[in-house]
């Protein structure tokens, strides 16, 4: 049990180096966002499929310049019977994103990260913005 | 209908002592226009009439006097040219009401015949024919045809000696939209439908053959609403769609339902009667890129084509073709103001093969949470499954919403790691096993989630896990809030396949309020009373039926021993049987856990499972 407590609190950690992170890339270093998925990540935007680290990276390049901020966030590892015993977290925040300085709008997204050698990469990311971003 | 009074409109006067000469009508003319010149000033008044359908009372009051008083003149004046003695007031509508009185007398198609042979070359369309008394009553909706109706008067000689009178006057009959007049619509409307180009052609709507007998004009702000509502039930994804020639002079009727032309890039409005390019203003929700309003009073308002084309553009920034011309690429700076993303799909799927099995998951959980007694889905948690939730107030403008329902309930255990930094804490939020899982969700308010709200996207599906995300939304009951408010969920699901059925590993549940669009579009389609054909029936005592089912039931699943022990060890921990017990009832119900614990409920109810089976 006191094996699954400390990786409740590594799932903890890892997820808040990792969304700030992430949402930093995501915002100003765009390049380097294919450096933080595996090479058979999934992406679904909004219910948009894109596979792949580089068509992953390209896809986020064409979307407009971004701004995240977090309002929650929450992590947990995922069971071993799922895994194989391979150290996966599942990690889910949510905030406020704007797109080209427009109104701020709410979404929410998901990762399933796995330590590949030593480095954590993401295998599956799952973004929803429940309200219309065009306006 | 015909109106009782209206014998006291003088409109026209059938009395042949009154008789003018052209010159004469021509000051009438005058007054004419100077009545149509600040009725264009009354517009609003005009509105209001139109809604209240009553535009004959003001407007035919009104234009009478003016002929009085004309024939005033034409006494003192007197003499003149029988065949122009009468002149026609051009009506606000465009919109005439022909009056024949004895019409009755005559046959249908022997009065008809007659008019249109009388009328040629003009077009003969009376719409809403009918009788009132002895008098025979119909609508045309062109002036020239109304006039040319009424220089008739007194000029025919009919079969029976007598001469046929015709009374005319601006105006139209109020209309009543009874279902099956809504049903009527319909049918025209799928008729002119084009599927192959999503275009829909109401050109002359009310002059369509199966239309005609009754008063289906679009200028009626309730005609126009029927349509609106029977494109957004019908044909939601509507492209193209033209109102020529429909005696249009607002589009008030349209702005109320605008939602329903989302997809509307294609809007033709030729030959109306709109007088201002501000009947626009409210229409700007709609994605034109091709617009016509050629033959409206409002184009001669523009002395310049270019004013024209960028009061268009103000309201419709896309419109790249105006009045069949293609308009020059409108100049912006390189710098985009719109923000150009991939449309939201409702649903991904990384593997089709998945989708069954989550269909199947989503609808047998929800059934089972949706209901007082969640116990059931004590079978949908692994035994080591971990469950934990985190919630937020929106931001920003969504939070100026003062009736947005708090979300009390939820902040006592949200597991947001930005608040949360404790690491015990952090521990303690997070719920571990399926007893202590299923008992907090127990304690959760009561819901009633929209199914078809939710987004999925699955997006891994391998053979030991999938990863499915779900959103949409759901409304709390028995909260204590006076109206049960709609909140947002965006929950992630780790599934595990554990014997030939599926269950829940990992939980992340994440609620927010609905915002207030979000919620006007909750639950907007009822809710089917049974899962989706192919799936189990609802169950009458949930606690018999299986959350998890096996995805091909009937075919035989080879299993190891280890996931026999598995399976063994939860039937045991579920039912209190020992291991021999457990055994031999897994054993007896192909080894599927869910039917094996139905098999096991259905027994001790009826109390037949021996005492020794519980012994260890």
């Amino acid at each position: 049990m006191d094996q699954f407590k400390n990786r409740v609190h590594e799932a903890c950690r890892i997820a808040e180096e990792f969304t700030k992170l992430y949402y930093e890339t995501i915002d100003k270093r765009r390049h380097l966002l294919s450096r933080l998925y595996l090479n058979s990540a999934v992406l679904s935007w909004n219910g948009n499929g894109v596979k792949g680290d580089s068509d992953i990276e390209k896809f986020i390049k064409d979307l407009p310049l971004s701004d995240h901020t977090l309002t929650t966030l929450d992590a947990q590892p995922i069971l071993d019977i799922a895994v194989n015993g391979q150290l996966t977290f599942i990690i889910q925040a949510s905030g406020t994103v704007k797109y080209q300085d427009k109104n701020p709008k709410a979404f929410q997204q998901n990762f399933v990260i796995t330590a590949q050698g030593d480095k954590w990469k993401i295998v599956s990311d799952c973004f929803r913005s429940p309200e219309p971003l065009g306006k | 209908m015909p109106k009782p009074n209206y014998n006291n409109k003088h409109w026209i006067r059938d009395n042949d002592e009154r008789i003018s000469d052209n010159r004469d009508r021509r000051v009438a003319f005058k007054q004419g226009r100077n009545f149509k010149n600040k009725n264009r000033d009354l517009s609003s008044a005009v509105r209001e009439y139109l809604v209240d359908e009553d535009i004959d009372m003001g407007l035919g009051g009104g234009s009478g006097k003016n002929i009085r008083r004309s024939g005033g003149k034409k006494g003192r004046h007197g003499g003149g040219e029988p065949i122009h003695k009468r002149k026609l007031l051009e009506g606000p509508t465009g919109w005439y009401k022909i009056l024949i009185p004895y019409g009755e007398k005559y046959e249908k198609s022997f009065l008809q015949k007659l008019l249109l042979d009388k009328l040629a070359p003009l077009p003969f369309l009376p719409v809403a024919w009918q009788s009132s008394g002895t008098a025979v009553v119909f609508y045309v909706d062109d002036y020239k045809t109304a006039d040319k109706l009424l220089s008739l008067s007194h000029q025919v000689q009919l079969p029976n000696g007598f001469k046929l009178i015709v009374k005319v006057h601006p105006g139209s009959p109020a209309v009543d939209i009874t279902p099956q007049l809504k049903e009527k619509m319909k049918l025209v409307m799928a008729k002119r439908y084009n599927s192959l180009n999503k275009a829909l052609d109401l050109t002359k709507f009310h002059a369509d053959p199966d239309l005609k007998n009754d008063f289906c004009a679009l200028f009626k702000p309730q005609i126009l609403i029927a349509v609106l509502d029977i494109i957004g039930n019908e044909i939601p994804d509507l492209e193209a769609l033209s109102l020529n020639d429909n005696r249009l002079m607002f589009l008030e009727g349209m702005k109320k339902s605008i939602n329903k032309l989302n997809n509307v890039k294609i809007f033709h409005l030729r030959n109306n009667k709109l007088r201002d390019i501000s009947v626009l203003d409210g229409l700007s929700d709609m994605p034109i890129v091709d617009l016509v309003l050629d033959g409206n009073p409002l184009c001669d308002k523009f002395k310049e084509q270019s004013s024209y084309i960028s009061a268009v553009r103000k309201v419709f920034p896309k419109c790249i073709r105006l009045d069949e011309v293609d308009l020059p690429p409108p100049i912006s700076f390189d710098i985009a103001e719109e923000i150009n993303v991939p449309e939201t799909q409702k649903t991904f799927l990384c593997s089709l093969e998945g989708e069954p099995i989550i269909r199947q998951f989503l609808e047998q959980y929800y059934l089972i949470y949706d209901t007082e007694n969640r116990q059931p889905l004590l079978q949908a948690y692994h035994e080591n499954a971990v469950f934990s939730y985190t919630m937020c107030h929106p931001s920003g403008s969504l939070g100026k919403d003062k009736n947005s329902a708090w979300l009390n309930w939820y902040q006592t255990d949200n597991r947001n790691l930005l608040k949360v930094s404790d690491s015990d804490r952090r521990t303690k939020l997070l719920r571990q096993g399926q007893l202590s899982v299923v008992s907090f969700l127990q304690e959760m308010p009561l819901s009633k989630h929209d199914i078809h709200s939710f987004t999925i996207d699955l997006t891994l599906f391998t053979p030991t896990m999938i990863c499915l995300t779900i959103s949409g939304m759901f409304k709390e009951l028995k909260s204590g809030h006076k109206v049960p408010p709609i909140r947002y969920f965006f929950r992630t699901l780790v599934i595990v396949p554990v014997g030939s059925g599926f269950c829940i590993s990992n939980d992340e549940l994440h609620i927010t309020n609905a915002t207030a669009n979000q919620a006007k579009e909750a639950f907007k389609t009822p809710s089917l009373p049974s899962p989706l054909p192919g799936t189990a029936a609802p169950p009458s005592t949930p606690v018999a039926s299986p959350v998890i089912q096996p995805v091909a039931a009937g075919i035989p699943t080879i299993l190891d021993e280890a996931t026999k022990q598995e399976l063994v060890k939860q039937v045991a921990l579920q039912t209190g049987m020992n291991w021999e017990f457990s055994t031999q009832c897994l054993d007896g119900n192909n080894w599927n856990l869910a039917e094996a614990s139905a098999a096991f409920q259905k027994l001790q109810s009826q109390g037949s499972i021996p005492p020794e089976a519980f012994i260890k």
